[in-house]
């Protein structure tokens, strides 16, 4: 009753068994990865830059809409009495444009503050040095686009009149550095500049305006969020925890999808496993009574075609994982083609909780499938089998 | 022809909060509420609100005239934003923005290309930029064609999944009669009847198991359309069973019913009766 030597027997059914067994092991260990890869993803996008708060105008999210939060300094200010406030960054995102010869290049620009900034990595050259507001900092596509190298001069324009053809607001600025912007969307030029130059550009200056904070904090960051809720109750204030449950209200669709299509798949492991073992001990049902017959204990017989389910499930669990890995990259790179969305957001997620997840929950369900044919090989009743069998 | 500017605009509430005020000496606004707003404010046709820029800063006082229900948007359906009607100087107005607009819908004289007059458009263009409404169109459906070819990506893999299941299944089904197949042969019956008979079953239970499929994906289609429908509070239909897709997952379970079905069939007959019968 060796189960490896028992599934050699009949070569194209185990081959066919391994085969569904593998495809259906990738679909559960993609729609695993999918269930929680997104919200994974999100987390430590938001906390690349160990910042655990994000402050944004009153009923949405930073960046969601084109809404501000007027008075940005005392806001700050407000937030740094409370001791468990580490860093304060006030972060200022506009449409703006540059000269490039006789035409205007529209970029996106962001306002940061060197010392606190939570969107950032430099990646050539140098940050903006604070009161630099003379630097400007570039995204590798802006670059592209401006054809601007580190030390060349750019001029930001914004607020265009169409009746005048003059533009509003002007900025003479030196390219200092090359940065990834964390959030940004895949070949998306952004520029960044001070938060006073880039106010000015965007006419925030005036009431002082910023669309977002980003609160580094000692210690638990839904206690420190519900107390600056507390002390700036006009504003929306999310801890990164409370943004991805948020986050996770959008993705509802690909939470219930990757549920429905994991169970269809566990459903179909068990179907295809229970029905080969079922078809494979009424095949059998000789031998196992000879063995009965020789005194071979049920309790033997039942783990020799539970083992045979755990052996199927386990070699095609194995093949499944590869064709799921692979499945999966195609997948992620389908769905992270949605306009807009961070360059850094992926889907599929790989850690070792879900491979394990998937694993443990593939050999259950293997070793359940191959419980009801086991059951049906233990009570075979003995002399009546091998009477049929004989006859 | 350009869009008067008392067009009324559809605008996101997010940064314009809404809530119900007091009576008040200065002339209220016209306000238009989408119905889901209207529920959540608990307003009503002739209610006075509050509205404003910032939260908890009211700038001025708007009176509902309508309640309406928006056409159902699938590219904002997740964000589930809650919107308000107003006329377009009233809300550049209360923005502090006055004169100022995002965009205009352009209305051109008949046989005009939309293509040329954008270009044409563009060539003067300063701080605006002129698009078609096709080429808008196709850029706010890129989210779509994403989830569409996920969803053709899913399906490959389920089609493969239950081709394999199917075929596993049909293997095992004709399998299961070689002692039948056998006894048929020691009879005298032939072979080609047999392979036929072997074939007509496997057949028969690719046609029942396509009907059931066909009946399970109806009932889970109209239960997709019935609980997102209610989770979103919206009309959009999210699953739709077509004649084509039913056809496609027919004529393919049918197919593969028969194939398998004849493979194992073949196999049978082949066999020696007394191999089938397991004596040698």
């Amino acid at each position: 009753m060796n189960p490896l030597r028992n599934l050699a027997r009949h070569p194209v059914r185990t081959a066919l068994a391994l085969a569904g067994i593998a495809v259906t092991t990738a679909m559960l260990l993609d729609m695993v990865l999918l269930a929680g890869g997104i919200e994974r993803s999100f987390a430590q996008l938001l906390l690349g830059r160990g910042y655990q708060v994000r402050v944004s105008p009153r009923g949405t999210l930073p960046f969601d809409t084109e809404a501000t939060i007027p008075g940005a300094r005392g806001i700050a200010a407000t937030m740094r009495r409370d001791p468990a406030v580490e860093a304060v960054a006030p972060i200022v995102g506009s449409s703006i444009h540059a000269r490039r010869g006789d035409s205007l290049v529209t970029l996106f620009g962001y306002g940061i503050d060197p010392a606190a900034q939570a969107l950032y990595q430099v990646t050539a050259g140098a940050d903006l040095a604070p009161g630099d507001s003379a630097g400007l900092l570039l995204s590798a596509p802006a670059a592209r686009v401006l054809a601007a190298a580190i030390g060349d001069t750019v001029v930001l324009v914004s607020r265009l009149d169409p009746q005048m053809a003059v533009a509003g607001s002007s900025r003479t600025v030196v390219v200092r550095g090359v940065v990834r912007w964390l959030y940004d969307a895949r070949d998306q030029a952004s520029v960044g500049t001070l938060v006073p130059v880039m106010q000015e550009l965007a006419a925030f200056r005036a009431e002082d305006r910023v669309s977002a904070f980003a609160v580094r904090v000692t210690g638990d960051a839904d206690s420190a969020a519900a107390r600056l809720r507390a002390a700036l109750p006009s504003l929306e204030i999310n801890s990164v925890g409370a943004m991805v449950l948020r986050f996770r209200e959008r993705l509802t669709y690909f939470r219930q999808l990757s549920l429905i299509l994991g169970t269809i798949s566990l459903g179909v492991t068990v179907l295809l496993v229970g029905t080969l073992l079922t078809i494979t001990v009424n095949e059998r049902r000789g031998e196992i009574a000879t063995l009965r017959a020789i005194g071979v204990a049920r309790g033997t017989i039942v783990r020799a075609v539970m083992l045979e389910g755990g052996a199927l499930t386990t070699l095609g669990g194995g093949l499944g994982v590869l064709l799921g890995l692979a499945t999966a990259e195609q997948l992620d790179r389908i769905l992270t083609s949605f306009p807009g969305l961070p360059a850094a957001i992926s889907f599929f997620v790989p850690d070792a909780r879900s491979l394990a997840l998937a694993a443990a929950v593939l050999v259950i369900t293997g070793i359940v499938a191959g419980a009801y044919p086991a059951w049906l090989a233990a009570r075979a009743p003995i002399a009546e089998t091998l009477r049929t069998e004989a006859t | 022809m350009l869009l008067p500017t008392t067009t009324l605009l559809l605008l996101t509430l997010a940064g314009v909060p809404v809530q119900a005020a007091p009576q008040a000496a200065t002339p209220a606004l016209p306000i238009a509420l989408e119905r889901r707003l209207a529920e959540r404010l608990g307003a009503r046709v002739g209610d006075t609100l509050a509205v404003g820029r910032e939260a908890g800063a009211p700038e001025g006082r708007a009176v509902v005239t309508a309640i309406y229900e928006p056409a159902a948007d699938p590219s904002v359906i997740t964000r589930r934003d809650l919107h308000a009607r107003f006329h377009l100087p009233d809300f550049t107005a209360l923005l502090g923005a006055p004169d100022r607009v995002d965009r205009f819908g352009v209305g051109l004289a008949p046989g005009v290309p939309p293509d040329s007059a954008a270009r044409e458009l563009n060539r003067i263009a300063f701080g605006f930029q002129a698009s078609p409404s096709a080429e808008i169109a196709s850029e706010s459906s890129q989210t779509f064609r994403v989830v569409s070819r996920f969803h053709d990506a899913i399906a490959i893999i389920s089609v493969v999944a239950s081709a394999i299941f199917l075929l596993c299944i049909m293997l095992l089904k004709v399998e299961e009669r070689r002692r039948d197949a056998a006894v048929m042969r020691f009879t005298g019956i032939r072979r080609r009847t047999i392979f036929a008979a072997l074939l007509l079953e496997a057949v028969l239970v690719a046609a029942l198991g396509s009907a059931m499929g066909v009946g399970l994906a109806l009932v889970a289609g109209a239960a997709t359309n019935a609980y997102y429908q209610r989770f979103f509070d919206t009309t959009l239909i999210f699953s739709a069973v077509t004649p084509g897709i039913l056809r496609f997952s027919v004529l393919l379970s049918l197919g593969l019913g028969l194939g398998a079905g004849a493979l194992a069939a073949w196999r049978l007959v082949r066999t020696r009766p007394l191999v089938l019968w397991g004596r040698e």
